[in-house]
């Protein structure tokens, strides 16, 4: 899984070395530094350093020995995060709140639905109350029109 | 005698009732920041920024400040009674700190570690108070080679800091780079990876990346260990202990100490991207080489609790005089403190002091104010921070979801800032599983594009000769300050490594 990231993160440093190559001058005309000259050092030193990290893994320098931990778990709560992010679109901060609460508590907290109905009614009502009403900050206005 | 007049002024700014009110909230919610474990200042800070919309700038950027170093005074708790640290500026205070509670000295433990943190804390205000106007002095003659110098200093400390791991550090400050340069070029007004979004045209915003990789990605990370998991069966039981206060010779013992680690701490906060908890191992060490008992550490000694206390404390008032004097962030958490300040419409510099000399004297009065709250708060919320441990972390976590999403909103009420902090949060929890360093990664997207600025600044200024940095005797100062601290840095590494190795075999 390590390889993989380390992969990842190399292929990205390659993109940004290519379009800081392609589309960034290095020079303006005038003869000054250009938008490219920054991230022309950046991204080869970038796929530079990737690439020496990589072959530190390959020949089992470092191997980063990541203790084993719950992936489920983590699936499970990036799952819930995400679907939260499009939920807050769809019906905005305080329902997508609730609905994210419900679901992640039920999973969390099982064979406590008062419990866990109580905080997801009372957490995004304090953070609405405080964000809309107390500090008249913006609170995520969602696609379907409701009163809050 | 100008100094104390600034002070006095900056106390009558400071001691109104709402900034006092805001200072309380500030240090209240800093120490509960610190006691959630995996949960660090940088990322309350982070989350916490939209919460200051509507304030007036004093009071928000005292009440951040409170944060930052409440947090310091709040993550101790957690390594006494629970052995876990709140952050990772604690991890020294849990070598001798839990088994002082296994000891049955829990009480005593956080009263000293309460009374260290102030001692700490207020020495760094008063070294900041005396020290912070001459850097100020000093700076002024700075240009964009000094510019460019110092942010460079801070990123390669920082990164040689991490140790085994630079590698990783290095390409994680990279990425932070490479993320600064996204937006229009400021220079001739080309746009750089935007690929036409209208969104990336002012750049990726620090805010949502900061609160991601420090609050969703810790999160994640807290998930993978199994913290939600854990009742909260492991807390020391505390309450039935005979002493709750101090003997006179805890008093006696620690005197010395609380000087050294004040110094220390604060000198080593000064250095960018050194920071608490390098201080905090190093004073932990440093207490342990000059105490008659080193046998003694690791296994409930109170100087071993009380040396790291004062320095991280102190470290973090450190850590403000390069934020104040020079707008250069030395970590994670006073570069967010600096998004802070830009937020405001405010530009922490050489001119800083003297162009904002209410915000500046009023931050920095309210930081002793902010200490005495914290001592108190500290002794006498005991009670309430335990019941905090008690909420198991399972319930606390979409929580933390809930107020990362909607404060990351709340800023520029964006979407795409929304799900970049998710996006965000997922990297850091790879980043975090993987050894690489957010912090740095936080500390380059600020540092970016400020030395990216200096740099071309200065290339003109020399028309493209780089011996500008060796010609003009300020740059030659820090140059030679940089190679001085990079010397050092094998020190640091060896105090850090000793505090580890003496803790294990201690305890």
């Amino acid at each position: 899984m390590r390889i993989a990231f380390l992969v990842a993160v190399l292929a990205g440093a390659v993109f940004y070395t290519y379009v800081a190559f392609a589309d960034l001058g290095f020079m303006t005309r005038t003869g000054r530094l250009g938008p490219g000259f920054f991230p022309r050092i950046i991204g080869l030193a970038m796929v530079a350093i990737a690439i020496w990290i990589i072959a530190d893994h390959l020949r089992g320098r470092d191997r980063g020995a990541a203790t084993p931990g719950r992936w489920s778990d983590v699936a499970s709560l990036t799952g819930l995060a995400l679907g939260y992010a499009v939920l807050l679109w769809l019906l905005g901060g305080f329902l997508a709140s609730v609905v994210f609460l419900l679901a992640a508590l039920s999973m969390l907290n099982p064979g406590r639905p008062l419990q866990n109905g109580a905080l997801a009614l009372v957490l995004p009502l304090a953070v609405y109350l405080l964000f809309d009403v107390l500090l008249n900050a913006s609170m995520p206005p969602g696609l379907v029109p409701f009163p809050i | 005698m100008d100094i104390f007049a600034d002070l006095v002024m900056g106390l009558s700014l400071a001691i109104t009732p709402i900034n006092l009110l805001y200072l309380l909230v500030g240090a209240m919610v800093g120490m509960i920041v610190g006691v959630i474990p995996g949960f660090g200042p940088s990322a309350g800070l982070a989350i916490l920024l939209p919460v200051t919309f509507g304030m007036d700038p004093i009071g928000a950027i005292m009440m951040l400040a409170a944060i930052y170093y409440g947090a310091m005074y709040g993550g101790t708790i957690t390594s006494i009674l629970l052995n876990t640290p709140g952050e990772s500026a604690t991890v020294a205070s849990t070598f001798d700190g839990f088994p002082l509670a296994k000891n049955g000295r829990a009480g005593p433990a956080l009263v000293m570690q309460a009374v260290a943190s102030f001692v700490g804390g207020t020495v760094g205000v008063v070294l900041i108070t005396i020290l912070a106007p001459m850097f100020s002095q000093v700076s002024r003659s700075f240009g964009p080679p000094e510019y460019f110098l110092l942010a460079s200093m801070g990123m390669l400390t920082l990164i040689v800091m991490i140790g085994a791991n630079w590698k990783l550090g290095c390409l994680s400050a990279l990425v932070g780079f490479a993320l600064g340069t996204v937006g229009v070029d400021l220079e001739t007004g080309q746009g750089r990876y935007t690929f036409g979004s209208a969104e990336l045209i002012g750049g990726i915003y620090f805010i949502p990346v900061a609160i991601g990789l420090f609050g969703l990605g810790e999160l994640f990370y807290a998930f993978y260990i199994g913290l939600h998991r854990q009742g909260a069966g492991s807390i020391v039981q505390f309450q039935k202990e005979k002493r709750f206060w101090p003997d006179r010779m805890d008093w006696i013992s620690t005197r010395w100490t609380m000087v050294r680690g004040s110094i220390l701490g604060f000198v080593v906060g000064v250095i960018p991207g050194a920071g608490a908890t390098i201080a905090s191992l190093m004073a932990y060490s440093l207490e342990r080489s000059v105490s008659k008992t080193p046998e003694k550490f690791g296994q409930g000694e109170m100087a071993g609790l009380v040396a790291p206390e004062t320095a991280n404390n102190a470290a973090s008032s450190g850590a403000m005089i390069p934020l104040l004097t020079l707008g250069i962030p030395g970590s994670a958490s006073t570069a967010v403190l600096l998004a802070a300040f830009l937020l405001w419409g405010l530009r922490p510099g050489p001119l800083f002091m003297a162009q904002n000399p209410e915000l500046a004297w009023g931050l920095i009065a309210s930081m002793y104010l902010g200490n005495m709250a914290l001592l108190a708060i500290s002794i006498f919320a005991i009670p309430l921070f335990v019941l905090l441990l008690k909420v198991p972390y399972r319930l606390l976590a979409p929580a933390i979801v809930v107020i990362c999403a909607l404060g990351t909103f709340s800023v520029h009420a964006s979407f795409i800032e929304t799900w970049l902090m998710f996006a965000a949060g997922i990297v850091g929890f790879f980043m975090r599983l993987y050894g690489f360093s957010p912090a740095a990664l936080v500390l380059a997207l600020v540092l970016g594009p400020l030395a990216e600025e200096a740099l071309r600044q200065t290339m003109t200024i020399s028309r493209g000769s780089f011996m500008i940095f060796v010609d003009r005797p300020a740059s030659l100062w820090i140059l030679a300050l940089t190679v001085v601290l990079l010397g050092l840095v094998p020190l640091f590494q060896k105090l850090s490594r000793a505090a580890g190795a003496a803790a294990k075999a201690g305890g």
